[in-house]
């Protein structure tokens, strides 16, 4: 099994309760999207995969561990296999694009190889392979700070790719480009996953691309899982009672863009 | 009542002002008067012409190495020590080292260049290194201070991406913190140095080398026209290393 929650549920820091009695299990080569109206936990949902977030209660599973129960090397050396995209990447503006990339495998590099790499990209025909295949080669050498949000959430996909996870975990990781190209990107997201036989859970606000993309479908709604089933099973009716309230396609805001870099230049 | 208050008050900074005058016993008379006035120019008119003779200038320009070897060797260890006392001071290694390191940057902070140098002098001995010593002190309080701020200014996100990804404290930091803040750093590292500059010119006063201490001996002398190349040389120096700094910090800092 690749992940297994049981009775999981969350309470964050200001008493919300953000997610609870969730069982969810996957096994290793499923690809699953997960959907749901905004604010149902989705986010929430993956962070605490990435052992980014711990569980309140409830006992977490991940690539057939326990990630708090684990010391924090053994925690370490389990989080390397695993690959999360974020919404928004979080990548400093200055950082060059081939950088933040080759950053995928630093959980598996000696300290002294992320340091050098540092200096000087040790592999940049694996970052361009990465980018390549995400339409985004030629942007290799620019920074961060000049690529617009879709092109930022490539990067980001790039990284995972180039990290080689095995738990791919992607966080609305399309949510900032047009149809056309969410579309192929969902798509090498999925042929990776398939190719290489490991796990790919993405969330997404997008229903029609989920149906479209993967083979299982996970609504979650107010914290809990309000359904599970094969993509093609998923009837409209379970679609109006997992949005019920809520606009289905009210247009959402792209990734915010990253504040804005100001150095303060102190003069006597 | 409040308006007799202030009326108080200032009746007794009034009263301050005048018990200054009459205790510190400042002879405004003799500054203005003729005589005064006929001692300051001569003593001025010393000053011209400024000695340019070969011997006095390569003494001129050996000093002004050393006090810009001093300054820039004093920012440099500064810069290095600040960023190790800055990651503590940050909170990056638990609240009691935090607390500590703070204690230890606001220590070397409150006391000045000029007393760090008088100690130093008594502890390294005359010449350059007390100089440099002194500067290194002083400035790691300074730039230590500020290089914790800009770190806690830093968004943490991108390194807890890293980590997230199994990367390392280490690799989290230099991926993740250090693109964003370095040239924050390098802005108040010159930024210290054009004031440290300055400063390195003064430190010669007590007897740390450099250009000060040449000033110091030619005006003991009363030989105001070796002064004057001195103080010309000063000039030249800071402006060349605020013209140096300023081009420095347009290439790597504003983008």
């Amino acid at each position: 099994m690749t992940v297994r929650l049981t009775g999981v549920g969350l309470t964050h820091a200001n008493g919300r309760r953000a997610l609870q009695e969730v069982e969810l299990t996957v096994g290793r080569g499923e690809r699953l999207a997960i959907i749901g109206p905004s604010g149902a936990g989705k986010t929430t949902l993956l962070r605490l995969l990435a052992t980014s977030l711990q569980p309140s209660e409830g006992r977490l599973e991940l690539l057939g561990s326990e990630p708090w129960r684990l010391p924090a090397g053994q925690r370490k050396r389990l989080r390397a296999r695993l690959g999360l995209v974020h919404q928004s990447p979080p990548l400093p503006p200055r950082q060059r694009v081939v950088t933040a990339v080759l950053a995928g495998r630093l959980g598996q590099w000696p300290l002294w190889k992320s340091l050098l790499n540092l200096l000087h990209p040790l592999d940049p025909a694996g970052a361009r392979n990465a980018l390549g295949r995400l339409d985004l080669a030629e942007q290799l050498f620019e920074r961060c700070d000049q690529l617009s949000g879709g092109q930022l959430q490539r990067v980001g996909i790039a990284r995972v790719l180039y990290q080689q996870a095995e738990l791919i975990l992607a966080d609305e990781p399309v949510s900032a480009m047009d149809p056309v190209l969410a579309s192929h990107t969902l798509g090498v997201l999925n042929r990776e996953a398939e190719s290489r036989g490991v796990t790919l859970l993405a969330s997404l606000h997008a229903v029609d691309l989920a149906l479209a993309h993967f083979p299982r479908i996970v609504g979650v709604r107010e914290g809990r899982i309000a359904f599970d089933l094969p993509a093609h099973a998923v009837t409209p009716q379970a679609l109006d009672a997992l949005y019920a309230n809520e606009q289905l396609d009210q247009p959402r805001p792209a990734s915010p863009a990253p504040a804005p870099h100001v150095v303060t230049i102190p003069r006597c | 009542m409040k308006r007799a208050l202030n009326y108080a008050l200032l009746l007794a900074i009034l009263l301050a002002v005048a018990v200054s005058f009459v205790g510190l016993g400042l002879d405004f008379s003799g500054l203005t008067s003729a005589r005064g006035l006929a001692l300051m120019a001569d003593y001025a008119a010393g000053f011209f012409p400024a000695d340019f003779s070969a011997a006095h200038l390569a003494q001129i320009g050996r000093a002004s190495l050393e006090t810009l070897a001093m300054s820039a060797l004093g920012t440099l260890l500064a810069a290095l020590l600040g960023l190790a006392l800055a990651l503590p001071a940050a909170g990056r290694f638990g609240a009691v080292a935090g607390a500590l390191a703070r204690f230890v940057l606001n220590a070397l902070r409150s006391i000045p260049e000029l007393v760090w140098a008088a100690l130093m002098v008594l502890a390294a001995g005359l010449g350059p290194n007390a100089g440099t010593l002194a500067l290194a002190l002083h400035t790691t309080g300074v730039l230590g201070r500020l290089f914790a701020e800009a770190l806690e200014n830093t968004p943490g996100e991108p390194a807890e991406a890293i980590r997230l990804a199994g990367g390392g404290h280490v690799a989290a930091f230099v991926y993740g913190t250090l693109p964003g803040v370095w040239p924050q750093l390098i802005a108040y590292s010159l930024y210290r140095w054009e004031n440290n500059i300055r400063m390195a010119s003064v430190l010669g006063f007590v007897g740390a080398g450099g250009l000060g201490q040449m000033l110091y001996v030619s005006l003991s002398l009363f030989q105001q026209a070796q002064a004057a190349t001195v103080i010309l040389a000063m000039l030249l120096l800071v402006l060349a290393v605020d013209a140096l700094s300023g081009w420095a910090r347009q290439r790597w800092v504003s983008h």
